[in-house]
């Protein structure tokens, strides 16, 4: 794999703005770097991350809570737990820019659940009904020089050749963390429906996304 | 559809926490003693892992990176003094520390609670799980093996219902240097490469192994010394044991 290891069939849209850059890509060697400097306590490779991740993290988590300042806690949280707990991160497993999407996705859905709970579900289902295009579409008209811009072309084309029934369910299951009966609540179907729906759509995503698995950011 | 089957279907639904609360413990339950779900779950985690890159990406407040690794680090800005309140609201402030130090306190050893019990929980389920193979074993098979004046054996509980074999290697040397242990299947179609075993002359070696994906129906396995880094597909070193199940 290059600094520039774009896959071939990426299927992403053209975005020279984020190719052969080597300052704005995350490299296996310059993450594997990043790991061995944040368990060597070295600040400045936290604040390399922060700088690097967090506007896609903020982006997960905003999605979900729809909420900037519970966002920012749950991005607090997630760097929290890598500066901490470093030695939790398995090289071997995974990466380490998906493993703190999946924290923060994870606490994300943990504050969402929890929130539900506390009988707010009503508002947030309408917040988030008011939102819809906050996920499709970059909030900032130069998002495309954002270390990672590829990789989310990438994701967002295979999401779009889904069809258009499976997109829905895999925006509110995935991207705004809805569980399969809230879903079958809020589009009025069957939850087998979106049971299939959403198997089909994963098992899709799972083989076009095949070719970023071990990409660089 | 039958138990296992169910969590089959529902495995991506798990990765992508989809599944209603319930469903969702049940899952864990279940990964505590299914190797086989705990395996292709990490495979589907790592196939999704960049998923989440289809959120749109949110600007930083500025000064919320600087507030993000100050958090994180758990250092914090010195107070102009003028700022600094007498008395009652110092004391305020120092609760309103405490509390915040407190809760984040507690969640970190959240964190690492949470962290330690799912480690816990994956070896108790390693543990059951193979002792499962070996109660519910539908055929035991033995070899014995001597190399020099050591004796020691191979021993292979098949599991026929889960595909799966415990494989037992035990009172063996460990290899000379530039050689490895090799265990391979033996199948309808020839031998299939399995894995290395780990001899030292000390305690014995417990493999799980699941049934290879190619090769046809397995009949039985052999034990093999050969030459470190080899890449070739048939044994070309020294048998040690075979076994006919």
């Amino acid at each position: 794999m290059t600094e520039s290891g774009a896959p071939a069939a990426s299927g992403g849209g053209s975005t020279p703005a984020g190719r052969g850059s080597a300052e704005r890509v995350l490299t296996l060697e310059r993450e594997a770097s990043l790991q061995e400097r944040l368990l060597a306590r070295d600040e400045r490779a936290l604040v390399e991350l922060v700088e690097l991740v967090t506007p896609w993290l903020l982006g997960v988590a905003q999605g979900m809570l729809s909420d900037r300042d519970e966002a920012e806690e749950v991005v607090q949280e997630a760097f929290t737990i890598v500066w901490r707990r470093a030695d939790l991160f398995d090289r071997e497993s995974g990466r380490l820019v998906p493993w703190l999407l999946r924290i923060t996705r994870n606490r994300a859905i943990d504050r969402l659940r929890a929130r539900r709970r506390r009988s707010l579900k009503t508002t947030c289902f309408e917040t988030h009904a008011a939102g819809e295009a906050g996920w499709t579409q970059a909030i900032e008209p130069n998002e495309a020089a954002l270390p990672g811009w590829q990789v989310h072309e990438t994701v967002h084309s295979a999401l779009r050749e889904l069809p258009e029934d499976q997109l829905l369910v895999v925006r509110l299951a995935y991207f705004e963390g809805l569980t399969h009966s809230e879903i079958a609540g809020r589009l009025g179907i069957p939850l087998g429906t979106v049971k299939t729906r959403l198997r089909l759509a994963f098992d899709k995503l799972r083989g076009r996304l095949a070719s970023i698995r071990d990409w660089v950011t | 559809m039958t138990t296992h089957e169910w969590f089959i279907e529902h495995r991506t639904a798990f990765v992508a926490r989809t599944l209603e609360p319930d469903e969702e413990r049940s899952f864990h339950e279940h990964l505590a003693g299914c190797a086989e779900c705990r395996a292709e779950l990490e495979r589907i985690e790592r196939e999704l892992a960049w998923l989440p890159m289809g959120a749109a990406p949110v600007r930083p407040r500025p000064g919320l990176t600087r507030a993000l690794v100050d958090g994180a680090i758990g250092t914090r800005r010195r107070s102009p003094g003028w700022l600094i309140p007498a008395g009652l609201a110092a004391a305020l402030l120092i609760a309103v520390g405490s509390w915040s130090w407190a809760r984040r306190t507690v969640e970190l050893a959240r964190a690492d609670f949470d962290q330690q019990r799912t480690r816990l929980l994956q070896e108790l389920a390693m543990v059951r799980d193979t002792l499962g193979i070996i109660r519910t074993a539908d055929k035991v098979r033995h070899a014995s093996i001597t190399m020099g004046e050591r004796h020691g054996g191979l021993v292979i509980f098949a599991d026929d219902r889960t595909h799966r074999w415990n494989v037992v290697v035990y009172g063996l040397p460990a290899p000379e240097p530039g050689e490895v242990c090799q265990f391979w299947f033996i199948t309808g179609t020839g031998m299939v490469k399995s894995v290395e075993v780990k001899t030292d002359g000390g305690g014995p070696a417990f493999l799980t192994l699941p049934m290879p994906a190619t090769g046809g129906t397995v009949m039985g396995a052999a034990l093999t010394m050969e030459p470190a880094g080899s890449t070739t597909d048939t044994p070309q070193g020294t048998e040690l044991a075979h076994l006919m199940m």
